[in-house]
């Protein structure tokens, strides 16, 4: 079980950024996005063989020629005032089938992570992910954020449309991040890194879709590249968020208009104090959700 | 409890019960739940043959959910993970239950022993589900972990030509991350693998095991007699045979089967359910 870097070099005071799937890829599609725009290169890996089970065998000619497993990848790139590290993991570490990690697997995971932050010196971790909420998805998805000390809360509140966890209407004053996304979050402060959590809003109606929802990804990077000192081109993110809505709105239209109802009032009081789908109603989306998303897929045609 | 029956239990993942006379032996593996339960079914016959007798075991807790036990047809089915040394052919055998979870680990501990005991190759035996007709003939196919090992096995009835990339939505097998595994730690391997038609996944597929039972035969000059193993061939041919006599529908299927053609989900999941039925009514 180990690290392998690929090169050796010197970064000057990094700032690590980490995510690993979850609700529609928010936190995946983030650091992706900063990643390529930044055109960050390889730094190394950990070594999968001990947290996951293969995903492909490539046999030629009878002769077995190699295995391969879902990456768990870093990425630097050096900039003018302070370098960064990434880290994208492709699964998360499960056991038993289940999607997120927990236990010794995700700890020996996150330990790992945060061995090569410290290795590199770096002084802050930050995660992103999703944040379900009472929302709506033509609104502008808000960004809840989490750190580790309360001289961090405000910086990070500085920048418009962040809210802390415990501020949100209907979040509560506790909270779970749930998976790795929010126990590196825990090690980190642990280990004595700075450490922030950004999640961008996804309405709790499309929490379990199929797809992506890069709308709460670019909420989250309008105030990520500004904690990190970093600009960004948003032309490919724009690019998906179009054809996601798309989608979306095409399942949306063929919700149950008494279910429409309820949620097109979150358009004018989500801010205050928005009106929850009721239980029935969030049990008969689940339950039709995939249908909905398979006419949809099936009515645009092949893409 | 039988207390002078009763194994003593360490921590420790390998538990050895005794000490194998073995000289570089090659290892032959198998799992159960297989296809065909062709795994147990080959494993027990050379044991069976060969006089193997047990000297390791790999403990359980770290690979198994262990929440309870797994009962089929009223048998208690507990994961089990046992080496068998047979002295005089100079055979390390191995019958493994798949772990649920540690699968390197667990594929490490089966190549420690395979190191503990010098052994030369290894041979991983499994059944692999096919959509052909009993009637056909079982075919051996063969994955390597090295090109070498690829020629020294040119003299035997293998299919060594096998090009294959999982397709998306699927994961590879057991088979194939054990083979890496060894890959990693320099020990030839092969994957031995015969195709089962899926209606005797669920059942004994006694051709498939004469298959690679006659490879081993051929491979190590074991000189075992298969007359036991034909006999009961035989019989399950003739309970087969009586079936398709039995029900038309049933025969129907596995001619059209015999022509290479596909039947719909619907008819291979009756033919799976009615053959698993009858072979056991008819064979009890």
């Amino acid at each position: 079980m180990g690290i392998r870097l690929y090169k050796k070099l010197k970064l000057e005071k990094p700032d690590l950024v980490a995510s690993w799937p979850g609700i529609g890829n928010i936190g995946i599609i983030t650091v992706d996005t900063l990643k390529s725009q930044l055109r960050a290169e390889e730094l190394g890996e950990i070594e999968p063989w001990d947290f996951f089970y293969p995903r492909k065998v490539i046999i030629r000619g009878g002769v077995l020629e190699d295995l391969e497993f879902p990456s768990s990848k870093f990425y630097y790139k050096k900039l003018a005032n302070k370098d960064l590290i990434f880290f994208i993991g492709e699964e998360q570490p499960a056991d038993g089938g289940r999607l997120y990690a927990e236990g010794k697997k995700a700890y020996q995971m996150a330990n790992l992570v945060l061995d090569v932050a410290e290795r590199f010196d770096c002084r802050r971790v930050y995660t992103s992910g999703a944040a379900v909420a009472l929302t709506h998805h033509v609104l502008k998805p808000r960004v809840w954020v989490v750190t580790g000390r309360e001289e961090l809360i405000k910086e990070v509140k500085s920048y418009a449309n962040t809210y802390l966890m415990g501020e949100i209407e209907g979040s509560g004053e506790r909270g779970t991040i749930t998976g790795l996304n929010g126990l590196l979050l825990g090690l980190a402060k642990k280990r004595g890194f700075d450490t922030f959590c950004l999640m961008g809003e996804i309405p709790d109606y499309l929490s379990g879709v199929p797809f992506p929802y890069p709308t709460a990804s670019k909420s989250i990077l309008e105030v990520l590249t500004k904690l990190l000192g970093v600009e960004i081109d948003y032309g490919a993110l724009n690019e998906m968020e179009v054809q996601i809505d798309g989608i979306i709105e095409g399942i949306y239209e063929k919700l149950p208009s008494e279910v429409r109802v309820r949620i097109e009032q979150r358009k004018s009081i989500v801010q205050a104090k928005p009106e929850a789908i009721t239980e029935e109603d969030k049990k008969w989306i689940q339950e039709h959700i995939d249908e909905l998303f398979k006419k949809e897929g099936e009515d645009r045609g092949p893409s | 409890m039988n207390s002078s029956k009763r194994k003593e239990k360490t921590e420790a993942p390998l538990n050895f019960s005794g000490q194998p006379e073995l000289e570089s032996p090659s290892f032959i593996i198998g799992w159960h739940l297989d296809a065909g339960r062709f795994g147990e079914g080959v494993i027990d016959y050379l044991n069976r043959k060969l006089g193997g007798q047990s000297f390791c075991e790999i403990e359980p807790a770290d690979f198994y959910p262990l929440r309870g036990v797994a009962i089929e047809d009223g048998i208690v089915h507990f994961p089990e993970s046992i080496f068998y040394a047979c002295p005089e052919k100079n055979l390390l055998l191995s019958i493994c239950t798949p772990p649920a979870y540690e699968w390197y680990q667990f594929l490490n501990l089966i190549l420690d022993v395979h190191e503990y005991c010098h052994a030369k190759e290894l041979f991983i035996i499994n059944g692999i589900v096919s959509l052909s007709a009993h009637t056909s003939p079982r075919q051996l196919w063969g994955t390597v972990n090295s090109a070498e090992f690829k020629t020294a096995l040119s003299l035997y009835n293998v299919v060594r030509e096998l090009d294959y990339i999982t397709p998306p939505g699927q994961r590879p097998t057991l088979n194939s991350f054990l083979l890496w595994a060894a890959k990693r730690r320099n020990i030839p391997g092969i994957s031995l693998m015969v195709p089962i038609p899926f209606y005797m996944v669920a059942v004994d597929d006694l051709k498939a095991r004469r298959k690679v039972l006659e490879f081993f035969n051929q491979t190590f000059d074991l000189e075992m007699d298969f007359s036991d193993l034909d006999e009961e061939i035989r019989r399950q041919n003739q309970i087969m045979y009586e079936i398709r006599d039995s029900f038309p529908d049933i025969d129907q299927s596995i001619m059209r089967l015999e022509s290479n053609l596909r039947l719909s989900e619907e008819e291979s999941q009756r033919l799976v359910k009615e053959i698993d039925r009858l072979l056991k009514e008819r064979r009890d």
